[in-house]
């Protein structure tokens, strides 16, 4: 990217207990380090671990940043977890020429359809390469060193500080992630015409207030039942028919309520509510049931 | 209609209100001088004169609590308070009209510590001006009585569902006996139906209160009260024009005094109100041309009343019973912003007195308002006074 | 130990009060006290919840995740609020305006209960409101991101109690909550924990049927606060019972019965080293622990065989 007296807009695109808050704030120190100017905040939301959230950075060169709002029109997005492109329309508002950054197991040949636009667009297996190098699928520090390749926003050794202050002894297989990242991280130029977003990043509408009842009272009872938590999930459970003896400690044991006997008394869980917590798979006795990665 | 003129301490009058009105629920926690009002309602329904509950709580902030609990199951629902007690309740206050529960309460205006002071002034009153309740300023036994059971049909009317306090200067209405008529019980239930929540807990038909509001909705939820409470005004002023038709006793959100001919205009709120019409007896009858003008209702402020009471005077006097401090005096603060867009409007001088207990007597109100016209007449309106500070 | 061989969904109610939709994080143990709770107590409640966790991921507007009616007000005074829905419910029953036996359930967690509701707790035990008073242990703030509370375990490091090169965490002991309510003198105290649902929802059951307050107090592991994966939920929470460092027990009048007894207690290493917020504690240290839960239960123990003995 090239060096102008502008503000770089990013927006991470990443899930509760991710880290995506914390590559944000490494790439402002960074980029503080460096001298520039630089922003990190998230969005505050109710959401708790394993729900979608966003993450906002501003850099620049040599402008302040005075922006306290979240950013609509990224020149970049960041995806830490491949499921997210699914789920919301992680391009939403990216600019003509921006920048894709994305944790994926497949090539760009194999992806880039997923975006329509004229984009740029970087892949990298994080997740692999933070298994291999912190040694959980923790892939923030990972899609940090994809971020600096892609765009060149700061340079890859401004992280080495910030890393060590906030990893202390674990700085050393961030570091390595980061690093192996930025090697590793394929990139190819995408065409084709931006489309209007389809989706909103507010999924829910929300009523006027002539709408709402004296006091905000709701009268529907348990009417969250609409609102989707099985989007957060990485792992799906998986029956074994074979194994299962229809004993039910699943469906007691499950924090969500989401899991339930079908017609020939086997338990499944719903995937509209299943935020694959593994506890079903851990506390089956019979070992029926396996966490199988989503995709 | 109402019963023949009795001898009654002004706790006690708001007591009968109380039964009267069948209130349902009470919670409470002594305070000097609210006590006297919730120490009758507890013999009350010691003695089978009252079909209600008392719950006896742990502090003023559990009192508040509790009456959010008991009417939102839809019970009819009383407490009282002051000063520190208040205080203490602040937070639950903004719950209770938030979540639009229709208790009724009495605060025994009185000073706020440090240091310590029981005494009556209005900084209790003050520091809870943004709570969303309705709020309503009495300045004697009898009218803390009738606006006591006028605030329960006001309170608990299907378009307004707020909670509502009536202001009573501690001691000088709390512990003062004076001359009251009380009404009858049939013409109190004729006046007063029962209350119903729309939507209460009840397991028949199971709602959520008290949701909490994202950014996405939190604006729409305070929208909805803010006009709720500036509605409640229509309802306010027909519910005292059908209690003045039962009564005889007439109310206004803004009530003059001897206002016809006057170039010069006090205005107060509370008791001391009272004593100041002797003043301005005294000032008209020497050739003065001074009158009086009380703020009945303090929320919804009745702006457009104000402006009318006061569109022919060339000098108001405020006179607040509380600091702001470090800041204008509240009640003089929102009456010259309820002024400034007016093309012609009086003069305003400000003072602040009787602070924590401290009196003023018919001469000192005299002197308050020869003081005003001074200052008006020097062009010293830029700054507020506190009176009868000891140098 | 609980026997959990048997089939499930003939032993509970297979309907759901508490919604899924909810935005709990993934495996957590209070989402599932919560439901478990919720089945045992059935349609004819009202719940009065205090902030935090539960109520936040249950309650955005314009949504809510409660089949039952639910009143949320501030932190530190949901004991009292429920004190006035009972008082509420008692004078329109009276008076012919309210048709349910409804019971009243007043739930918070160990911040609403221990510290900042402590005083409103105190007060309605002491009035003996008909009401059960739940709260939701997870030995932490969590909801504002793991401060600790009196509640918090000694030794457990969190974001205001951290461990440091001076410091190994917190350096005070658990406050004991059911030993405060049976202090109340009130009819009915008792621990449970979401990893033995039966004993749990037995307990609730028992509670709906007393006059007067119940006290239940409900260990339920937080994964993320306590950081241990979202799956060993369940088995946090059994260890924390086979350890003694919580005991499952209740208090009927002064009569103590300890639920689930074990011949030996295992080492609390076992429940310690799943966790993230134990992992910096000395071998001196935890042995420091290990006297004090081993004397706790014990004398529990002698308590509860006491009552037999009088039998």
């Amino acid at each position: 990217m090239e060096k102008r007296d502008k503000i770089i807009e990013i927006r991470w695109h990443g899930r509760g207990g991710q880290g995506a808050v914390t590559s944000a704030e490494l790439l402002a120190l960074a980029a503080i380090e460096e001298g520039k100017f630089a922003q990190a905040f998230p969005s505050f939301g109710p959401e708790r671990r394993g729900a979608p959230v966003l993450v906002f950075n501003r850099v620049s060169d040599k402008t302040p940043i005075r922006a306290r709002v979240s950013v609509i029109n990224p020149d970049i997005v960041v995806i830490l977890d491949p499921g997210l492109i699914y789920i919301t329309d992680v391009t939403a508002g990216l600019k003509e020429g921006g920048v894709i950054v994305i944790n994926t197991t497949k090539a760009v040949v194999d992806i880039k359809s997923e975006f329509n636009g004229s984009w740029k667009l970087a892949v990298v297996n994080a997740t692999s390469i933070a298994r291999d190098t912190i040694g959980v699928p923790i892939v923030n520090t990972t899609m940090l060193g994809a971020l600096v390749k892609a765009t060149d926003i700061i340079e890859l050794e401004s992280l080495a500080e910030p890393l060590k202050e906030r990893f202390g002894a674990r700085a050393k297989g961030n570091s390595d992630a980061c690093h192996r990242a930025y090697k590793e991280t394929e990139i190819a130029e995408l065409s084709g015409v931006v489309k209007k977003p389809t989706k909103t990043f507010e999924t829910e509408t929300f009523p006027s207030w002539q709408e709402l009842l004296p006091g905000s009272v709701i009268p529907e009872a348990g009417n969250a039942k609409q609102y989707r938590t099985g989007d957060w999930k990485s792992e799906s459970p998986i029956w074994d028919h074979q194994k299962c003896i229809k004993c039910g400690i699943c469906y007691l044991f499950c924090p969500e309520g989401c899991i339930g006997q079908n017609k020939d008394g086997y338990f499944e869980a719903n995937p509209y509510y299943c935020k694959g917590c593994g506890i079903c798979a851990r506390e089956c006795w019979t070992e029926a049931i396996k966490m199988v990665e989503e995709e | 209609m109402t019963t023949k003129r009795i001898g009654m301490e002004g706790s006690f009058a708001i007591a009968e209100a109380i039964k009267l009105a069948r209130v349902e629920a009470i919670a409470a926690y002594p305070i000097t001088p609210q006590t006297h009002i919730v120490e009758r309602l507890a013999e009350f329904v010691a003695n089978g004169e009252l079909d209600a509950e008392y719950i006896p709580v742990e502090s003023e902030h559990s009192a508040m609590s509790a009456c959010l609990g008991t009417s939102a199951v839809g019970a009819r629902t009383f407490t009282a308070t002051a000063s520190q007690g208040l205080e203490l309740m602040h937070e639950v206050l903004y719950v209770a009209s938030g979540l639009r529960l229709p208790i009724v309460m009495t605060v025994a205006n009185r000073a706020l510590s440090a240091p310590l002071s029981i005494w009556t002034d209005h900084s209790d009153a003050m520091a809870i001006r943004d709570c969303g309740w309705i709020q309503i300023f009495a300045e004697n036994a009898q009218q803390a009585f009738d606006l006591v059971l006028c605030a329960f049909r006001i309170a608990e009317d299907l378009t307004v569902l707020l909670p509502t306090i009536v202001h009573i200067d501690g001691f000088y209405i709390s512990h003062t006996i004076e001359s009251v008529e009380l009404l009858e019980q049939k013409v109190v239930d004729k006046f007063l139906p029962e209350y119903r929540h729309p939507y209460p807990l009840n397991p028949d038909k199971p709602v959520t209160m008290g949701a909490f509001g994202p950014p996405p909705i939190y604006t729409e939820t305070k929208k909805a009260h803010e006009v709720a409470l500036r509605d409640s005004k229509k309802v306010i002023l027909k519910v005292w024009q059908e209690f003045g038709k039962l009564s005889g006793s007439h109310y206004a959100p803004v009530e003059s005094y001897k206002t016809e001919d006057a170039d010069v205009l006090l205005l107060c709120m509370g008791s001391f109100s009272e004593t100041a019409m002797m003043s301005i007896d005294k000032m008209q009858a020497e050739g003065q041309k001074v009158g009086l003008i009380r703020l009945r209702l303090w929320r919804p402020f009745p702006t457009e009343e104000l402006r009318q009471a006061v569109s022919k005077a060339q000098l108001l006097i405020v006179f607040d019973r509380a600091l702001s401090l470090g800041g204008a005096p509240p009640v003089c603060s929102e009456i010259q912003a309820a002024l400034y867009p007016l093309k012609t409007k009086p003069k305003i001088v400000s003072f602040v007195g009787s602070l924590g207990g401290r009196e003023i007597s018919i001469q000192g109100f005299e002197e308050l308002i020869n003081n005003g016209m001074n200052r008006a007449k020097r062009g010293k309106l830029d700054e507020f006074e506190i009176i009868g500070v000891r140098e | 130990m609980e026997s959990l061989a048997i089939y499930v969904p003939r032993l509970v109610t297979i309907k759901e009060y508490f919604a899924p939709g909810h935005r709990a994080c993934m495996g957590c143990g209070e989402a599932l006290a919560v439901r478990l709770v919720c089945k045992a107590l059935g349609r004819n409640i009202i719940i009065a919840n205090a902030t935090g966790c539960m109520e936040i991921v249950s309650s955005p507007l314009p949504s809510t995740s409660w089949e039952v009616p639910w009143i949320h007000t501030l932190f530190e005074n949901t004991a009292a609020v429920a004190s006035g829905i009972e008082a509420g419910i008692k004078i329109l029953t009276r008076k012919g305006k309210y048709n349910n036996k409804t019971k009243v359930v007043a739930m918070a967690g160990d911040g609403g209960t221990a510290d900042i509701g402590f005083q409103a707790l105190s007060g309605a035990l002491e009035r003996g409101h008909d009401f059960i008073y739940i709260c939701f242990d997870n030995e932490a703030y969590m909801n504002t991101g793991i401060q600790r509370s009196s509640s918090t375990p000694f030794g457990a490091s969190t974001t205001t109690s951290p461990a440091g090169k001076v410091s190994i965490g917190q350096t005070t002991w658990k406050k004991d909550l059911p030993a405060i309510a049976v202090a109340h003198g009130i009819p009915y105290v008792a621990t449970a924990c979401h990893s033995y649902p039966f004993d749990l929802m037995n307990k609730i059951n028992k509670a709906v049927e007393v006059n007067g307050p119940s006290y239940i107090h409900i260990l339920s592991v937080c994964p993320t606060g306590w950081r241990l994966a979202s799956d060993l939920t369940i088995r946090a929470g059994r260890l924390a019972v086979e350890t003694g460092i919580f005991p499952i027990y209740e208090v009927e009048g002064d009569r103590y019965t300890l639920n689930l007894d074990f011949p030996k207690l295992r080492p609390i290493e076992d429940y310690f080293k799943l966790q993230g917020r134990f992992r910096h504690l000395s071998k001196e240290t935890i042995s420091q622990i290990q006297e004090r839960v081993a004397a706790k239960y014990s004398k529990l123990k002698e308590r509860a065989a006491r009552n037999n003995y009088q039998q």
